[in-house]
C-alpha cells in the first residue's frame, strides 16, 4: 500500500485491501506482499525523544542563567533552541496528561492528579477514550514507542494486579514501560513497574533510578534498531527528578558544597543577572521581590542556614544527575548516527519549583501531607536522628527541601507549583533539538508557547495527521498549537495567542500578551483544614479574589501590576475566564478538594482483606485502609521445627510503615509514625512449631485522625504480649513504597533486621487477614470516612 | 564545690564546630565563675555508637588533660565505660560501676542513652541548678538539649570515689 493510499487518521489502521490474485490452489494465485506488511512510519520520519523532569524551575538550569550544571540541556541549546515563553500547567499530573493528549488538563480530566479520581468531569483522572495521548498516533503508524521514568496518569485505585490497565501506559499508545505509575519514587528503593506488572523493588545495592532509566532507554532503542533497521522510535523520558524525595549519592550533591552558602536572596540575584547575560530574559527585566511568605536569609540562625544549603545541593546535585543521565541518552543516539534526525524536546519542569517542603523543608516529605506539624527544632532534631546533615539525600531520609529555595529556582518569576496564576508555577525552559528539522543553532525563541502544543508539534513534524478516530471512538480535536512554524522563523507572530490556567483555584488568563493573575489567597504549603475553610462553599466567593494584570511584552517577569490601570482588560480577561473554564470543564472550582468540602465517596463495605501466599508490592495507595481506627491483621504460619524467623507482613519503611515479623523466635511488631516516633512490642515467648496462628489488635482510643491505641499480640488466640502506640500516621505511610506479604522488600520498617533485608520469613505464611471493621457507630464512620477524603486530597496536592 | 541540685545536661548538635563554640561558651561560664559549673566535656558519637571524648574543661574553666572530679563526674554521668580512658585510668573497674548504678536508679540512664544519635557531636555539663538559664542561653547552637537532674550529695560520693580511685585507694 502506498503512502497516500493510508488514511492514517484513522486508528487503528485498517488493513488493505488484498490485491493479489487467489485459485482454488495456488496454481494461478498471485501474492500480495504488501497485505502482510506492517503499517510503516511516514517517509523519513524522525525520530523522537521527549524528556520532562519533574518540579524544577526556570531559574535552575545553567542553560537559563540558573545554579544547577546542566550541559545536556545546553548541548542541545546550543545545536538548537531555547524557548523562553513555554508553559506548563503548574501540576504534576495535569501538565502529564496535558502534554500526553494535547488537550487541556480539565478537558481530559486532569483537573488534579492520578490519586484524586473527584466526581466532576473535569477531575475524574480518568483519561477520557476519545482523547487519547498522541502517542497511540504514532504507534498506530508505524512508531515503536516507549516511555520511562514517571507516569502519574493511572488513578491511585487501578494500580493493582486486578487491573483495570486501560489508563496504564500500554493501553495509551506505549509498547513498553518501564517505572513507576504514581507521582513520586524513592531513587534508591522505586517499586519498578514493568509494563502491566510490578517487577518490584531491585535488590542491587548500587541501583539508582535515574541511572537506570537511563540504561534502560538505551537498550530499548538499541532493540529497536536492531530488529527494526528503519522504524523510528519515539521514547518518553520522564524522570522522577526533581520530584521528593531529593535523593543523589555525595558524588553529586557534594560538587556543589558550599556554594549555596550565601542563600536564597543572593542565589536569585546571581541568576537575574546571568539570565540577563544569557538574554534568556530581556535586559529590561525587573527582578520579583520576595513574598513576605519567605524569611529573609539574613534572618537565619547558623544552623538553620546550614541546614538549608545542604538542602539545596542535593536538590542542584540530583538535578545535573538527571540532566547527566539525558546526556548519556543522547550520546547513544548520537553514537549510532541518529542524532541528526532525532527531534529532541527536553523541558526543564512539569510545573515551577515546588514549595510542598514548607518554609524548613522536611527530613520525610510524609510529614507534610500526613499534616504531622513539626517545628523548626524538631525537623533539626529528625535530622540529627536520622544521620545528619550528611545523610539528607541518601535513602534514610525522604526530604525536601525549603520552600523558599523553590522560590529562588523560579527566577525571576513570583511564587511556584500550584500557583496556576504566576510564572512562577506556570514558566518552565525548554529546548528544541532537531538538526534536520531546522537550521538555526542556538537560537532563542519567544512565541507563546504551552505543554498542549507538544503534541500536535510532534505529529506535524512527523507527518501525521491528529487522529480522528481510536478503536471506533471519535477523537475531540486537541486544543494545541503546533509550534513548528517557529522552528524556522524566530521573528513569526506568535499562533498561540490565548490560553486559561486553573490549578487548585488559582486561576490566570493569558491573551495576546496580558495576562490576568487570579490566585486564590492561600499559601500554597497550606492545606490543613482549617485553612481550607476559608474557601468552603458559600463562604468563598473566586469572584472577589484580588486580581492582578501583567503586560508581559513590557514586563517579562509580572513585576508591574497594572490592573488599576486597565480595568477594562481586567474585566474582559475575567470573562474570558470563565467562558473557557466553561468550556473546558474547569468548573466547579476546587473540585480536586471535595473531600474538604463534604462531598465524598460512599463508604466502602469491604472489611476484610485476605492475602494468600507471598504477595508483594501492594501499591502503597492500595493497601488496607488501617488508618484511624481499630483494625487487626491476623497470619496463619507453618513454623517449622527449630523455629522460624522473617516478616509476616510490612508495609513501606522506617520513614512510616508497620511490620509484623518473627525474630529471636518471638512475634514482634513496629510501627513507624512517619520516622518521626517508633513503637515496638514483642510477645513475651517463643513461637511454638506447626500450624500458628498470629495476631496484632489494634485498639485505638476513638476514632479519630492520628488516634493513638493499645496493641496486643496474640498467639494461636493468647494474648503475649503489647504495648502503646501513642500517635497512628493518619493519611498514608509513604507515597510509594509498598506492601509485602512475607518479606519486607526495599527499606525495612524496623532497621533492627536492616541487615537481613529483605528479611524473608523462613518458615511458611499461609496467608495473612486484615479485618478493618472498625465496629463504628454510623457517625464515626462518616467522619472518619470524610477525614480520610481530606487526606488523600491533601496528598494529591503535593503529589 | 556546692552541695545543691545539680544538673546533668546533653547537648547534641548537627555540627562539630557549633558544638566546641557552646563547649567553649559553657567554660567561659566556669571562668568567669558566673554559675557553679562542675565540669563540661565535647563529645563525639561515632556511626557504630561509639561515644568519644575530644576535649575537657574543669570547674574553673580550665581545658585539657589534668581531669578533677568535676570532670570525671560529667564523664562518668554519661558514659560510665568511658571513666576507664579518661578519668581514672586502670583503677576504673568499681567506681565505673558506682557511676553505672547511679545512672539506672535514678532514671539518667534513660534519658542519656538516646540523647546523642549516632554520628552527631555533643556538649555534656554538670552544673548548679540554678544556672540552668545561663547554660541553656551558652548552648545556643544545640539542636536538641536532654536534661537530668543529680542531688548534691550524691554528686559529692561519686566524686569522692573518683578521687579515690585516681589516688590508687579504690578500685
Amino acid at each position: 500500500m502506498s503512502d497516500q493510499a493510508i488514511d492514517r487518521s484513522k486508528l487503528p489502521i485498517r488493513r488493505p485491501p488484498f490485491q493479489g490474485v487467489v485459485n482454488r490452489t495456488l496454481d494461478g494465485s498471485q501474492p500480495d506482499w504488501n497485505f502482510i506488511a506492517p503499517i510503516p512510519a511516514p517517509k523519513d520520519a524522525p525520530n523522537v525523544l521527549l524528556v520532562l523532569t519533574d518540579d524544577a524551575g526556570f531559574g535552575n538550569p545553567s542553560t537559563f542563567g540558573g545554579p544547577i550544571r546542566t550541559p545536556t540541556l545546553e548541548r542541545l541549546a546550543e545545536g538548537g533552541l531555547k524557548y523562553n515563553r513555554f508553559h506548563t500547567t503548574a501540576l504534576c499530573s495535569p501538565t502529564r496528561a496535558a502534554l500526553m493528549t494535547g488537550r487541556n488538563h480539565h478537558a481530559v480530566g486532569f483537573g488534579m492528579v492520578g490519586e484524586f479520581a473527584g466526581p466532576f468531569p473535569g477531575y475524574s483522572a480518568n483519561l477520557p477514550k476519545d482523547c487519547q495521548p498522541f502517542p497511540k498516533t504514532l504507534q498506530g503508524n508505524g512508531y515503536s514507542t516507549a516511555c520511562f521514568g514517571k507516569w502519574h496518569l493511572t488513578p491511585d485505585n487501578m494500580q493493582g494486579t486486578p487491573g483495570p490497565f486501560d489508563r496504564w501506559p500500554n493501553a495509551v499508545g506505549f509498547d513498553y514501560f518501564w517505572g513507576f505509575l504514581g507521582g513520586e519514587s524513592g531513587q534508591f528503593d522505586p517499586v519498578i513497574i514493568e509494563n502491566n506488572t510490578a517487577v518490584g523493588v531491585p535488590e542491587d545495592e548500587d541501583f539508582y533510578l535515574p541511572d537506570a532509566m537511563a540504561d534502560k532507554t538505551i537498550e530499548w532503542i538499541h532493540g529497536v534498531r536492531a530488529h527494526g533497521s528503519d522504524k523510528p522510535w519515539f521514547a518518553y523520558f520522564s524522570t522522577g527528578a526533581s520530584h521528593a524525595p531529593h535523593q543523589v549519592r555525595h558524588e553529586w550533591s557534594d560538587k556543589y558544597k558550599g556554594a549555596f552558602d550565601k542563600g536564597w536572596d543572593k542565589l536569585r540575584e546571581e541568576t537575574f543577572e546571568r539570565q540577563k547575560q544569557l538574554g534568556v530574559i530581556p535586559a529590561d527585566a525587573e527582578l520579583t521581590p520576595r513574598s513576605e511568605a519567605m524569611p529573609a536569609w539574613d534572618s537565619l540562625d547558623e544552623n538553620h542556614k546550614r541546614l538549608y544549603a545542604r538542602q539545596m545541593e542535593v536538590y542542584a546535585g540530583y538535578c545535573e544527575n538527571a540532566d547527566w543521565n539525558v546526556g548519556r541518552v543522547i550520546d547513544a543516539i548520537d553514537e549510532m548516527g541518529e542524532l541528526e534526525n532525532t527531534l529532541v524536546i527536553y523541558i526543564w519542569g512539569d510545573n515551577g519549583a515546588s514549595m510542598e517542603g514548607t518554609l524548613t523543608g522536611t527530613f520525610n516529605e510524609l510529614t507534610t501531607l500526613n499534616g504531622v506539624p513539626l517545628t523548626d527544632e524538631q525537623q533539626l532534631q529528625l535530622v540529627l536522628k536520622w544521620g545528619g546533615l550528611e545523610a539528607w539525600g541518601g535513602d534514610m531520609m525522604g526530604p525536601h527541601y525549603s520552600a523558599a529555595w523553590a522560590w529562588a529556582g523560579d527566577c525571576p518569576f513570583q511564587w511556584g507549583k500550584q500557583v496556576a496564576s504566576h510564572l512562577g508555577g506556570t514558566r518552565d525552559p525548554m529546548v528544541v533539538h532537531w538538526p534536520e528539522g531546522f537550521r538555526e543553532q542556538g537560537g532563542l525563541r519567544s512565541q507563546f508557547t504551552h505543554v498542549i502544543d507538544v503534541g500536535p508539534t510532534i505529529l506535524e513534524a512527523v507527518g501525521l495527521p491528529q487522529a480522528t478516530h481510536i478503536d471506533g471512538i471519535e477523537q475531540q480535536p486537541m486544543h494545541g498549537t503546533s509550534f513548528l512554524y517557529s522552528l524556522d522563523d524566530a521573528s513569526a507572530a506568535e499562533r498561540h495567542t490565548q490560553q486559561y490556567f486553573e490549578i487548585l483555584g488559582n486561576r490566570g488568563m493569558y491573551k495576546d500578551g496580558w495576562w490576568l493573575a487570579w490566585m486564590m489567597p492561600r499559601i500554597p504549603w497550606n492545606i490543613d483544614p482549617e485553612t481550607l475553610k476559608r474557601f468552603a462553599p458559600g463562604v468563598w466567593d473566586p469572584e472577589n479574589d484580588p486580581v492582578e494584570l501583567y503586560y508581559l511584552p513590557d514586563d517579562f517577569t509580572q513585576a508591574r501590576n497594572v490592573a488599576e490601570q486597565h480595568p477594562e482588560k481586567v474585566e474582559e480577561l475575567k470573562k474570558l475566564f470563565w467562558e473557557e473554564a466553561d468550556k473546558y470543564q474547569v468548573l466547579p472550582l476546587l473540585a480536586g478538594l471535595t473531600g474538604f468540602f463534604g462531598m465524598v465517596p460512599p463508604i466502602p463495605t469491604q472489611s476484610t482483606f485476605t492475602y494468600y501466599g507471598d504477595v508483594q508490592n501492594v501499591a502503597s495507595g492500595m493497601i488496607p485502609r488501617i488508618y484511624n481506627h481499630s483494625y487487626s491483621i491476623s497470619a496463619d504460619l507453618e513454623i517449622p521445627q527449630g523455629g522460624a524467623e522473617g516478616v509476616i507482613v510490612a508495609e513501606a519503611d522506617h520513614l512510616g510503615g508497620f511490620s509484623l515479623y518473627v525474630q529471636d523466635g518471638k512475634l514482634k511488631h513496629t510501627y513507624s509514625f512517619c520516622g518521626v516516633l517508633e513503637f515496638r512490642q514483642e510477645s513475651d515467648r517463643p513461637l511454638p512449631a506447626g500450624s500458628v496462628n498470629v495476631r496484632m489488635e489494634f485498639a485505638a482510643d476513638a476514632p479519630k485522625p492520628a488516634t493513638g491505641g493499645e496493641v496486643t499480640l496474640f498467639v494461636n488466640d493468647e494474648p503475649v504480649g503489647g504495648g502503646r502506640i501513642e500517635h497512628t500516621v493518619p493519611a498514608r505511610f509513604s507515597g510509594y513504597a509498598g506492601m509485602d506479604i512475607g518479606r519486607d522488600n526495599g527499606l525495612p520498617v524496623e532497621r533492627g533486621y536492616a541487615d537481613k533485608s529483605p528479611f524473608a520469613f523462613t518458615g511458611r505464611v499461609k496467608k495473612v487477614v486484615f479485618d478493618v471493621n472498625p465496629h463504628l457507630t454510623e457517625e464515626d464512620e462518616q467522619e472518619l470516612h470524610d477525614h480520610a477524603q481530606q487526606a488523600l486530597a491533601g496528598h494529591a496536592i503535593n503529589a | 564545690m556546692s552541695d545543691d541540685q545539680k544538673d546533668v545536661v546533653i547537648a547534641a548538635y548537627l555540627f562539630d564546630d557549633l558544638a566546641k563554640k557552646d563547649f567553649d561558651a559553657v567554660l567561659k561560664l566556669a571562668e568567669d565563675k558566673t554559675i557553679t559549673v562542675e565540669g563540661v566535656v565535647l563529645v563525639q558519637k561515632d556511626d557504630e555508637g561509639e561515644v568519644h571524648v575530644t576535649e575537657t574543661g574543669d570547674h574553673l574553666g580550665r581545658k585539657g588533660a589534668k581531669l578533677g572530679g568535676g570532670v570525671g563526674l560529667v564523664v562518668g554521668l554519661f558514659a560510665p565505660p568511658l571513666l576507664a580512658a579518661t578519668a581514672v585510668g586502670a583503677a576504673a573497674g568499681a567506681v565505673t560501676g558506682r557511676f553505672a548504678k547511679h545512672r539506672l536508679e535514678s532514671g539518667i540512664a534513660e534519658k542519656m542513652d538516646d540523647a546523642l544519635p549516632p554520628g552527631s557531636g555533643g556538649v555534656i555539663t554538670v552544673y548548679d541548678s540554678e544556672g540552668a538559664d545561663s547554660v541553656d542561653k551558652a548552648l545556643a547552637n544545640a539542636v536538641k538539649k536532654s536534661v537530668a537532674q543529680i542531688d548534691g550529695m550524691s554528686a559529692k560520693k561519686l566524686k569522692a570515689g573518683l578521687a579515690e580511685a585516681q589516688a590508687g585507694m579504690g578500685g
